[in-house]
């Protein structure tokens, strides 16, 4: 197996005082669908903007896809977002002036592709999360299980490596929790992309493959 | 691809701004107000300056040019027969004639000014309407006077036509003494009335008056018609570009539109001080509508947006602001004026007098094609520079800050 997701010796710490991590080993495998445990405040959003290239560790090293992640180079990060990394955030992760169709697209913007190849990926992504008739409803007008469809077919519109998801089910029902948790071990299964979930809800983390649990910044084994 | 690029950031910044149409609404009225302000005192100033040119044009011979000699670069640049030959070849002149100017005086010790010019030259350049009598014979001593100059020597010197006019010219002999020649010339000729600088002249054959100096290849200037008035400042610039210097009521015009320039640039200047209160309030808009979207400008960048990106979009927002100000603005500019010709142009006109009658004929605002392109211009750069600061502070948004903070 290929290993997608490797930290060694992560360490990430405000103001010198407060340690977010603490010497964070990882090793994820290309197609795994690992969920993040831990309480509020052990430093898995932090652990997951780090890999997503939104934050900079103090120390320690990060590949993705094996490669070395420059933390001080920001084009090599904005190029990591836009090739490698789909993100799903929890709820109001939309554009509220975009259509759905058009929120999918919207990462085809910078990640640019034309008109016609972003609209086919769109509308065909639309498709695999079950929205292909809501295309032209704007996320106001969207429940909130919905909005998560459309935003996990965002994450997913770059065709990337890896899509790191915090809380995407935080603010549903356990019915549509269900849902949404299914729909990403589809996706996960059916294009073997990676998933790593960050979540405080233990059940969902024994439907995924593994679950890694943080705890003031470090990983209980 | 760029085009393409930036046609669908606008695309996206229309849905933005579509969803906050009344706020974007009142935003873009701040800078039409003052496009419009802008608009109006320009349209003033114009409309002004285009009746002042149209009222010399009707009160004086535009068409008529004199070349003369010019000093460049300290030598003196002389009317040679061949810059004569070269000024008759420039497009747009009728007819060219070159002329000797000399200031003679009577017996009696009228002052007379004397032009001395080919017969020929009289009909083709000045284009002369008799009164009395007829144009020179070529050779010979023979007069046509200016309409006011013909009735000073009437009534003071008793010269009718077809009397001879005693001259004195004034010469020194070898010990340096002066020694007035007499020279008979006599009247043939009394144009009608010009109303310019030939009521004042006597008009001899350039021949004789070359003899009488004393110098066969005297030239003072060439006499220049051109064909249209609207030709005239490309004639003008011909000449200049020979090394001559021309003279006429075209040089009026050129002062109405020196102190014109000076004018419209002050009106606007003030005018444009409203546009400093838009621009502001673009400011103001864009720095409420990033700090409102903070989260949404987080997860755009999470999602690959670059600094640039962000720029862009908000930029694009702001040249949406720009366009509906600059149209609107054009419109209450047009409506403006329109409101200054309405009431304004009474009140101006009583203030004036007659002199500038012509203006109660046509509009005194003048609006062009250039003046609501410029309008545009003004408000959708103003737009963007105002732009400028909310949206690099979008930029530097941290996006992790931004996503968990944002509202």
């Amino acid at each position: 197996m290929e290993t997608i997701i490797e930290t060694k010796h992560l360490n990430k710490a405000y103001n010198d005082r407060v340690t977010a991590l603490a010497d964070v080993n990882l090793a994820i495998e290309k197609g795994e669908f690992v969920a993040l445990l831990g309480r509020s405040g052990s430093g898995k959003s932090t652990l997951l903007n780090i890999l997503g290239g939104l934050d900079a560790p103090t120390s320690g090293e990060v590949r993705i896809g094996g490669k070395n992640i420059d933390f001080s180079d920001r084009k090599s990060l904005i190029t990591l977002r836009r090739e490698s990394i789909g993100f799903v955030f929890q709820s109001f992760n939309l554009i509220p002036a975009l259509t759905a169709q058009e929120n999918v697209e919207y990462p085809l913007l910078f990640n640019y592709h034309e008109k016609a190849a972003r609209r086919e990926r769109a509308a065909d992504l639309l498709a695999t999360v079950g929205l292909a008739d809501r295309a032209h409803h704007y996320p106001p007008e969207m429940s909130g299980g919905e909005q998560q469809r459309v935003a996990i077919a965002r994450a997913l519109v770059g065709d990337p490596l890896i899509v790191l998801a915090d809380e995407p089910t935080g603010n549903l029902d356990s019915k549509t929790r269900d849902e949404i948790f299914d729909l990403m071990r589809q996706v996960n299964r059916e294009r073997e992309t990676t998933f790593l979930i960050v979540t405080h809800e233990r059940e969902l983390g024994r439907r995924a493959d593994r679950t890694i649990e943080l705890l003031d910044g470090s990983v209980v084994l | 691809m760029i085009l393409g690029r930036l046609l669908d950031y606008l695309k996206v910044s229309a849905h933005q701004v579509s969803r906050k149409r009344m706020r974007v609404f009142l935003t873009a009225l701040g800078i039409a107000i003052g496009v419009a302000a802008v608009i109006g005192t320009v349209s003033l100033g114009e409309g002004v300056r285009y009746q002042a040119v149209e009222a010399i044009k009707e009160q004086s011979d535009l068409t008529l040019i004199e070349a003369t000699a010019d000093i460049r670069g300290g030598a003196i640049q002389f009317i040679t027969p061949a810059k004569i030959d070269e000024l008759a070849t420039i497009q747009h002149v009728e007819a060219s004639s070159a002329v000797v100017r000399e200031a003679y005086t009577t017996k009696r010790q009228t002052y007379l000014e004397v032009v001395g010019i080919d017969p020929g030259g009289i009909e083709g350049v000045i284009q002369p309407k008799f009164l009395r009598g007829e144009n020179l014979e070529p050779g010979s001593r023979q007069a046509v006077l200016g309409h006011d100059v013909a009735e000073t020597l009437q009534r003071y010197e008793g010269v009718r036509f077809g009397d001879t006019i005693p001259i004195l010219i004034r010469r020194y002999d070898e010990d340096g003494m002066p020694v007035d020649e007499e020279v008979q010339f006599t009247l043939v000729g009394v144009l009608q009335e010009r109303d310019d600088a030939f009521d004042q002249v006597m008009l001899i054959d350039r021949g004789v008056a070359q003899e009488l100096r004393g110098d066969e290849a005297a030239f003072d200037g060439v006499l220049i018609r051109v064909d249209s008035p609207d030709a005239v400042f490309g004639v003008v610039d011909d000449v200049k570009a020979l090394g001559l210097t021309a003279e006429g009521a075209f040089q009026q015009i050129e002062s109405v539109n020196q102190l014109m320039d000076v004018v419209v640039l002050v009106l606007a200047f003030f005018a444009g001080v409203s546009l400093i209160v838009g621009a502001l309030m673009i400011v103001n808009t864009m720095v409420t509508s990033v700090f409102e979207r903070t989260r949404e400008i987080g997860i755009t960048m999470a999602i690959g947006a670059s600094p640039a990106d962000v720029v862009h979009l908000i930029l694009a927002e702001c040249f949406y602001i720009g366009l509906i100000g600059g149209v609107l603005g054009n419109l209450l500019g047009i409506a403006f004026t329109g409101a200054i010709n309405a009431f304004g142009k009474p009140f101006i006109i009583t203030r004036l007098g007659d002199t500038f009658s012509t203006f109660a004929e046509g509009d005194i605002t003048l609006i062009t094609p250039e003046i609501l392109a410029i309008g545009m211009a003004i408000a959708i750069v103003l737009s963007l520079v105002s732009g400028l600061y909310p949206a690099l502070k979008a930029a530097h948004l941290n996006p992790v800050t931004a996503i968990r903070t944002g509202v």
